[in-house]
């Protein structure tokens, strides 16, 4: 029984962790699009694009901006007032849009 | 006189512009080795803190060129990146950011 209570806490705990919302985060990403374009391909190269991006990957880089470990003003003053889930929900958003690819080294 | 000035200084701005943007793909193709090595197969993650190596392909070349000079000058933190961009050139980075851009997908 035991066993099974603590099998029902990880299941649960992976579930939200997970629980970013594409949805809400396109809400929450009328900021982000001025830079980064309303579907998270950017117009110019000064700035990411960020549409197919890997889920674990923006929520590891807003939280680094969050803490001040990497460092970049514009982003650290966008990132000081996200929650957890708002940061969970802006990476489900652009991490389902389609552009960024992992690349091959065929011709 | 003044225009001769005004247009070799504009021909120097036009060709400092090109030098700084021109990457050669193909040459950068050969210099990607070890950047694929984590970024070219799908999934990979890094390790402490766990996540997906970014994806770079489609990604602006000017980004990428200004994230390894970041890591390279210490303005960005990672020790492998570092490690990586302490050794190459300027002309070395924007051979791999043209190739990275325009790679083919591995996801595909």
């Amino acid at each position: 029984m035991r066993k099974f209570v603590f099998l029902i806490m990880i299941a649960t705990a992976g579930a939200s962790w997970a629980g970013g919302n594409p949805a809400a985060g396109e809400q929450k990403a009328a900021t982000c699009a001025a830079c980064h374009g309303p579907s998270g391909v950017s117009a110019s190269g000064a700035f990411p694009t960020l549409a197919g991006q890997h889920e674990d990957y923006l929520v590891v880089a807003l939280e680094q901006y969050q803490a001040g470990s990497r460092k970049n003003p514009v982003m650290a003053a966008q990132a000081v007032n996200l929650s957890e889930q708002d940061i969970a929900d802006l990476a489900a958003y652009f991490s389902k849009q389609k552009h960024l690819y992992t690349p091959k080294l065929a011709r | 006189m003044k225009y001769r000035v005004y247009a070799s200084a504009l021909v120097a701005l036009l060709s400092s512009v090109a030098a700084s943007a021109a990457g050669d793909a193909a040459v950068g193709r050969t210099k990607a080795d070890t950047c694929m090595g984590c970024h070219g197969i799908v999934g990979y993650a890094n390790a402490y803190p766990t996540y997906r190596v970014p994806r770079l392909g489609g990604q602006h070349p000017e980004y990428i060129v200004a994230a390894l000079k970041a890591y390279k000058a210490g303005a960005r933190t990672h020790p492998t990146m570092q490690a990586q961009a302490a050794s190459m050139s300027d002309q070395d980075m924007a051979d791999i950011a043209a190739f990275l851009s325009q790679a083919q997908s591995a996801e595909k």
